[in-house]
């Protein structure tokens, strides 16, 4: 099975980086399944991440959440409960995981044989600067381990 | 006194608010307050050594970097007396191509349309029309892949130094790109077909157009700053006749000529004042769809948008096959003190560059002047020229026809802001 790991967030927004930390975390905790799936890394991929959807089976983004649950707490969501999380803003830099997937359904059919998995990491502090904060540093070996389990499911 | 507030502007880049104040049923003010905090790229580029600034401009803009890539090299290289390579003259201008492609099918397909088709959304647009967002989405890819060939990556290329590129890019790589090329030029001319028959509002305003000209190309990196008043403005001398102010309600500069009018930058501009100067496929696209010249109506740019469409298309395809690089990729720079101006056309509008940089290439002084700046008070002085419509429309379309109106100039408001509301407040 053809399988893609997308890490994303802005490095420089503190606790948006916790995908990116995350897939970075899990390709040196767990080489041998990192062999055998593709990686990328996008900090704000936008409507860029339909191309890094095509051409595989499964995708799993791994991305920094916004959500009223404390800070640190791991989500696993697949395509239909994403389409919850659209906020409808669109800008032509801010379109976001949800809306950009939204978009893929309508507009690429292909994505549909996809099986798309998001991991979001509720994220405590967004504002500009390097870290995440320590509830969200925390909860990356979680975030690392449900990332090997759910690429083992797959392969 | 009524108030009458509406939610956040989607599809316009940056953060900012309209307010509209009447008295006695007439407008008397018209606001367009932008508060996306300042950035400061102008001072954290000093101290700087000069091939970093072409990659730090580039992240001013996700979606124009290139814009901000050229202008910085054309101003480095002013000051250092160098002249790039025909090669690489070409190799930047191809990277243009690509990024008013990617740049102009977002803005027509999936910001400014839905407008149009009254629709809220591109995601709601492409519910009703799938296909159109599909084309749109695969021309604007095309545009990305261009960029990525050249600068190693689709948004922020990083190719691209003073003197020239690090390296040339592979030659399979661009001739690959042909066939979508091709796809995406009879795409854009169909572009320019469905354009016309989009329902624009009404709005004729009598603009001071201004580009950059050259004589012998459609100007992009090239040329003098031309205005529709006839005035010519060399690159050097643009501070001389268009000058940038603080105005207290906004974190952007305003800009004006040096006669105290506003003018225009942007596609209406570039199409207006040098349409003789496109290829022969968009001359082509122009006589017979029978465009008449000059559109003064701001929510037709999208027209100028698609016209441009087809000649960046042709031109990246001619680019592309004459493309045989020899010889280094990049000058040896002769570092000096010295200072340099340059200007681009971003696809938003004219992007003018200062530096000034000491004896070892460190950079002592910035000066960036983005188009959106300079459209500013033209979008407020075109929203006082609409006030009349709107004053007298339901809330919901009067919010919307401003709005449209403001998206329609593709503004980057901080090259980073990101929603606009709108107040009307009645002071009777």
């Amino acid at each position: 099975m053809k399988i893609r790991v997308i890490g994303t967030g802005q490095s420089l927004r503190g606790d948006d980086a916790a995908g990116l930390e995350a897939v970075k975390l899990w390709q040196v905790r767990h080489p041998e399944s990192a062999a055998r799936v593709q990686v990328e890394l996008s900090e704000l991929p936008g409507l860029g991440l339909l191309d890094l959807l095509e051409g595989v089976e499964a995708a799993i983004i791994v991305d920094a959440v916004q959500d009223t649950t404390s800070a640190g707490n791991v989500l696993c969501l697949g395509m239909d409960e994403l389409a919850g999380f659209i906020p409808g803003s669109g800008s032509a830099h801010g379109w976001g995981v949800a809306e950009t997937l939204q978009l893929g359904k309508a507009v690429a059919p292909a994505l549909e044989k996809c099986r798309i998995t998001l991991i979001g990491i509720v994220g405590k502090d967004f504002r500009m600067g390097t870290g995440l904060s320590p509830e969200v540093r925390k909860a990356l070996t979680r975030v690392v381990e449900m990332l090997e389990s759910e690429i083992q499911s797959l392969l | 006194m009524k108030t009458i507030e509406v939610p956040a502007l989607a599809r316009v880049e940056g953060e900012g608010g309209l307010y509209i104040g009447l008295k006695d049923g007439q407008v008397v003010e018209i606001r367009l307050d932008i508060y996306e905090p300042p950035r400061f790229f102008e001072g954290f580029l000093v101290g700087r050594y000069l091939q970093e600034v072409p990659d730090i401009t580039a992240r001013i803009c996700g979606i124009c970097p290139v814009a901000y890539q050229m202008s910085s090299v054309a101003a480095l290289e002013k000051a250092l007396d160098v002249e790039v390579s025909p090669q690489v003259y070409a190799l930047r201008r191809l990277m243009y191509c690509g990024e008013y492609i990617e740049s102009h099918a977002l803005h027509i397909y999936l910001l400014q349309a839905p407008d149009l088709l009254g629709q809220p959304s591109a995601l709601d647009l492409a519910a009703i029309a799938p296909e159109v967002v599909k084309n749109a989405l695969r021309m604007k890819k095309i545009g990305n892949e261009v960029l990525k060939a050249i600068g190693g990556r689709s948004v922020h290329p990083v190719n691209a130094c003073v003197g020239g590129f690090y390296r040339w890019p592979e030659n399979t790589a661009l001739q690959a790109l042909i066939p979508e090329l091709e796809w995406g030029l009879e795409a854009a001319k169909e572009t320019v077909r469905w354009s016309l028959t989009l329902p624009y509002p009404e709005l004729e305003i009598d603009y001071e157009f201004v580009a950059l000209h050259h004589p012998e190309e459609y100007a992009v990196m090239h040329g003098e700053v031309l205005s529709s008043k006839g005035h010519k403005t060399a690159v050097a001398d643009f501070e001389m006749r268009y000058f940038e102010e603080h105005v207290q309600r906004s974190n952007a500069l305003h800009s004006h000529t040096s006669y105290g009018s506003t003018y225009l930058v942007g596609p209406l501009s570039r199409l207006n004042l040098n349409h003789e100067q496109l290829l022969p496929e968009a001359q082509k696209a122009l006589e017979e769809n029978k465009i008449k010249l000059p559109i003064k109506n701001p929510y037709r740019s999208l027209i100028a948008r698609a016209v441009e469409l087809v000649h960046f298309y042709a031109e990246a395809i001619q680019i592309i096959k004459a493309y045989q690089p020899e010889g280094p990729a990049h000058l040896a720079l002769n570092l000096k003190a010295g200072e340099g101006a340059g200007a681009s056309e971003a696809p938003r509008g004219l992007l003018y560059h200062r530096y000034k940089i000491d004896e070892n290439g460190r950079v002592t002084f910035a000066k960036i002047t983005p188009p959106t700046a300079q459209n500013l008070p033209r979008i407020e002085a075109d929203l006082f020229a609409l006030a009349p419509q709107i004053v007298e429309m339901p809330q919901e379309q009067a919010t919307l026809t401003a709005e449209h109106l403001v998206r329609s100039y593709d503004p980057c408001i901080s090259c980073a802001t990101h929603f606009l509301k709108l107040k009307i407040e009645n002071r009777e």
